[in-house]
């Protein structure tokens, strides 16, 4: 299984804080990456990136984009077919996964059903052959730490999903890892659970101090948690950056359809100007927008055409507004949620659905089916993408 | 036909009369083996002629009790030495066996399983005698050739325990495999990525997993192979195991000291059972 | 797992072994040799030629195919009663009980299990002798004025067999039972079924892996089965695993025996076969 003939190193000696070793602000980096199966299937395409220290970096992007081989490889269960892995400015590609020194949190968590919670934290400690006093005492520490402190003689069945995700946690964060690696570890909890988690994680991290690199296809999670998330499609990073830079600016029409909710319009170029571009959709829409990032066109260019819900403004009945985008629309339904709710509306024009956050405002409460409103938003939220082939 | 479906009074209390009749006919000739094992008589027949422990600790012909009869007492720890070897190489095989076929891939495999499954429709009696009759035959042929005597291929206990590991271990592989299939892969390579080895992960977590089936596949296997008859039978030298003992007395008319070996075979028995079904209980899942 | 080194190959190597070891010499060689042993014949001493020899014994001397047949047909009788006796039982441990009294009842359905087949053998023997506990019970209740012997005849016989079979067929047959949610069957009423339509259409067809499986298990331990006939029966059981038996142990003629041995494994991984194409079951599905 593990080539252990060529490692030589002692299990305990992976690079710790060694400021000597040059430029090792970057707890993570990976220069190229590439990894392709038998048969030719290339499930991750040159992917570089570099991590700093003590940030939490989520990897975001629908299912089988790539993401959990580009995790693998990191903790050492695949290899990569090129490309070099960096931790701690030390290059770990051909370390196998027992002497890495990252740990990684399951997607199921496999926590060992047959050990108490004690054993389960102590395991990687006793695989280190740390002296058993010392063991106890870091278990009982990083249960505190985790908030647990009374639970380390339970078995893994009698504690609840939330207290499995902190053990699993603390089972990684007891062996001080440079980079903790999470597969999704949220997705097998109940939705409330796992708003509750999305906030615990993030201040476990802010106090353990680790490197987190998060690996989900949840947007929000990547959202709220993260310091920088880069969003992968096909195998390739589309676009790294802050969540508000990728949520304000996406680069390309695949970010910003997949990053946040938005109305989707197909069209093309018809005139462009100093104040923006003027775009004809398929379905004889009129709107003026702006092109996205990075972004350039000739007239006659396909898009696509994004605005999202919260960007329209609403007026009950005819009204006008200084808005450079117009539409008077019938409310089709009233999709309540809360402070999330929305409407749909149909426009007769083109017979299209936009979807619109409703505001929170007595205004709106008594709205009915088939009642007119006035849409309208501005040039600068209207964001083409070049359409592809 | 289910509870939350209503039925007729006749009908529910005819079904279930008829499965307490069922578990009559299961019981009767257990019951009756036991009871007879104290008749104050000659014979484990009616008329019953008073209660006695003579069957167990009687000391003197006719009534030589159980724990008094020499020929019985080997015959049994026989029966527990083959037992003991047929469970040992049984569970070994069947690990070996589990991982096999729950982890490897290897042109052939699906072959190789159904030739393993094999032995379960085996008639216990022909894969004794091929067993004698192969067997008989390389020793026939080292001596013919060498001149070497290898006794232990002859009918005698080590044939016996291969007779009997040959079906067993396939048995013992079926529960084995159940357990490891079972088995959430990434529970192995957590323990990699804590910092064991591979050997280390199969010993630490792997196999704490499979216990409560290496158990359960222990106790059928010693079970099957102390009451084994058919493949012994064809086997056996001349140190007969229970089973065989008991046969013999049998066919030279029985007396109830058989059934006083019965009751506490029952009884060895119920307790193995009570184990494996409380092992089969606390084994944690995934 | 994508780390394939020569040293895995080392451990698939390792692990395949004694496997290979085991099945060769316990299982594969054995019978091979026994089937060339059977086409086989003494010339003289220490020599041996091919021959057809013993199979032709085997279909001129009535004795040996009629044994033959009768045990067939008597071990698919024994099968068959088997299955319908156990049906019903399974069926009200897996449906109608529930938690506790499930799991209790299903051990106390295994316990003969765990009692060897000769305590049980015996148990019969006891009951049905001539001087046994039904025939006194019998003159006892007035209902006879002598003694009757039971053992000893067919009947007897498929008694014993069908007990020692018993246990084999409850427990897949439960299990597969146990697996089928009430919903199934709820639904089944629900959209206008009664109970025999549900039962055909419904539970029949989910628990056919169990049956068959129950069905093979308990076919191959009736036919390969030399206790019960042998004591229940008396001297004319004629089952065909004694006549292996003479042949083998008594009269020491291992051609004849071995011929009737691949005759009798023969007969009956054909039956297992249509047993599997009739009711389109596969093998390792069954048999797992």
């Amino acid at each position: 299984m593990t080539n252990s003939s060529s490692i030589i190193t002692d299990v305990n000696a992976h690079p710790t804080q060694d400021s000597s070793a040059g430029p090792d602000t970057y707890d993570l980096e990976c220069r190229n990456i590439l990894k392709t199966f038998d048969g030719g299937f290339t499930a991750v395409d040159n992917v570089s990136f570099q991590i700093p220290k003590g940030s939490f970096f989520s990897i975001l992007g629908p299912s089988g984009c790539g993401k959990t081989t580009l995790l693998r490889m990191l903790a050492g269960f695949e290899k990569p077919t090129s490309g070099d892995i960096f931790i701690k400015g030390q290059s770990v590609t051909n370390t196998p996964p027992n002497k890495r020194p990252v740990n990684m949190v399951f997607q199921h968590l496999a926590l060992f059903p047959t050990m108490t919670v004690a054993e389960n934290i102590a395991y990687g400690l006793r695989q280190r052959k740390v002296a058993k006093h010392e063991i106890g005492d870091r278990v009982k520490g990083v249960l505190q730490r985790v908030g647990l402190p009374d639970s380390g003689n339970k078995n893994i069945a009698q504690l609840s999903g939330g207290q499995k995700q902190r053990i699993a946690i603390a089972r990684c964060l007891v062996l001080n890892p440079d980079v903790l690696l999470l597969d999704e570890p949220l997705g097998a909890l109940d939705l409330k659970l796992r708003e509750h988690m999305k906030i615990e994680l993030k201040q476990l991290q802010e106090e353990f101090g680790t490197t987190f690199v998060y690996i989900t296809h949840d947007q929000s999670e990547a959202l709220v948690m993260s310091d920088q998330v880069a969003v992968m499609n096909h195998g390739a990073f589309v676009q790294q950056g802050t969540p508000h830079d990728l949520y304000y600016h996406p680069k390309d029409a695949f970010v910003a359809g997949f990053v946040g909710e938005s109305n989707r319009w197909m069209g093309r170029i018809s005139s462009q100007s100093a104040n923006g571009l003027e775009i004809t959709t398929d379905s004889g829409l009129g709107l003026h927008g702006v092109s996205g990032e990075n972004q350039s066109f000739n007239n006659g260019d396909k898009v696509e055409i994004f605005v999202r819900p919260e960007a329209i403004s609403l007026v009950r009945g005819q009204g006008d507004s200084n808005n450079s985008n117009q539409l008077a629309c019938h409310v089709v339904n009233v999709l309540f949620d809360g402070a999330k709710s929305q409407i749909l509306v149909k426009d007769p024009q083109s017979n299209g659905e936009v979807t619109v956050s409703m505001p929170q405002t007595a205004d709106f409460e008594n709205l009915r089916k088939g009642e007119l409103l006035s849409l309208s938003w501005t040039t600068e939220q209207t964001r083409c993408y070049r359409v592809e082939g | 036909m289910i509870p939350s479906i209503p039925h007729s009074r006749l009908f529910r209390t005819t079904y279930a009369s008829y499965v307490v009749l069922f578990f009559l006919y299961l019981a009767a000739p257990l019951i009756v083996v036991g009871t007879f094992a104290f008749n104050d008589s000659l014979f484990p027949s009616l008329p019953w002629k008073g209660a006695t422990l003579d069957w167990f600790f009687g000391s003197e012909q006719p009534k030589l009790g159980l724990f008094q009869d020499d020929p019985i007492l080997k015959s049994i720890l026989v029966s527990f030495f083959i037992a003991s070897c047929t469970t040992v190489l049984s569970l070994l095989l069947a690990t070996c066996n589990a991982f096999l076929f729950e982890r490897e891939q290897f042109p052939g495999k699906n072959l190789l399983y159904i030739l393993m499954l094999m032995p379960l429709v085996i008639p216990g009696v022909i894969l004794g005698v091929s067993i004698l009759v192969f067997s008989s035959s390389i020793a026939n042929w080292f001596e013919m050739n060498f001149g070497w005597e290898l006794d232990f291929l002859y009918p005698s206990t080590t044939l016996v325990i291969l007779g009997q590991f040959a079906f067993i271990s396939t048995i013992c592989t079926l529960i084995v495999s159940a357990r490891l299939r079972k088995f959430d892969l990434s529970l192995e390579e957590a323990a990699l990525n804590l910092g064991a080895t591979k050997w280390g992960a199969i010993w630490t977590i792997t196999l704490p997993f499979l216990k409560p089936a290496l158990i359960g596949a222990g106790i059928v296997s010693f079970l099957m192979s102390f009451e084994n008859f058919n493949t012994t039978l064809m086997l056996v030298g001349s140190d007969a195991p229970l089973t065989i003992a008991m046969f013999d007395r049998l066919r030279e008319g029985a007396t109830p000291v058989l059934n006083a070996i019965s009751l506490m075979l029952m009884v060895a028995s119920s307790i193995l059972a009570i184990i494996s079904l409380l092992m089969d209980k606390k084994s944690p899942t995934t | 797992m994508s780390l394939r080194t020569p040293k895995l190959r080392l451990g698939l190597l390792l692990l395949l072994t004694p496997m290979l070891l085991w099945l060769l010499l316990l299982i594969i060689l054995p019978h091979v040799n026994m089937a060339i042993i059977s086409l086989s014949e003494r010339v003289s001493a220490g020599e041996y030629a091919f021959s057809l020899s013993n199979y032709a014994e085997f279909f001129t001397e009535s004795l040996y195919w009629n044994t033959f047949l009768r045990t067939a047909t008597m071990s698919i009788l024994v099968t068959f009663l088997t299955l319908i006796i156990a049906f019903p039982v399974s069926y009200y441990i897996a449906k109608m009980l529930r938690g506790r009294t499930k799991g209790l009842v299903f051990a106390l359905c295994l316990i003969p299990f765990w009692v060897s087949e000769l305590v049980r053998t015996y148990g019969w023997m006891i009951l049905l002798r001539e001087t046994g506990v039904v025939s006194s019970s019998l003159q006892w209740l007035g209902l006879t004025d002598g003694p009757i012997e039971f053992l000893y005849n067919d009947a007897a016989i498929i008694v014993g067999l069908v007990y020692t079979s018993m246990l084999f067929m409850v427990v897949p047959l439960t299990t597969t039972l146990d697996s089928l949610d009430d919903s199934y069957i709820e639904a089944g009423y629900d959209l206008g079924g009664n109970g025999f339509t549900v039962m055909r259409e419904v539970v029949i067809p989910h628990a056919m892996p169990g049956i068959v499986s129950g069905c093979i298990v308990v076919f191959m331990l009736t036919l390969g089965n030399y206790l019960t006939p042998a004591l229940l029966g008396g001297k004319d059981s004629l089952w065909f695993t004694e006549q292996i038996f003479t042949q083998f142990i008594t009269r020491f003629n291992w051609e004849q025996g071995s011929a009737f041995g691949i005759l009798l494994l023969f007969l009956s991984s054909f039956i297992v076969w249509l047993g599997l194409k009739l009711s389109r079951q596969s093998f390792t599905r069954v048999m797992s």
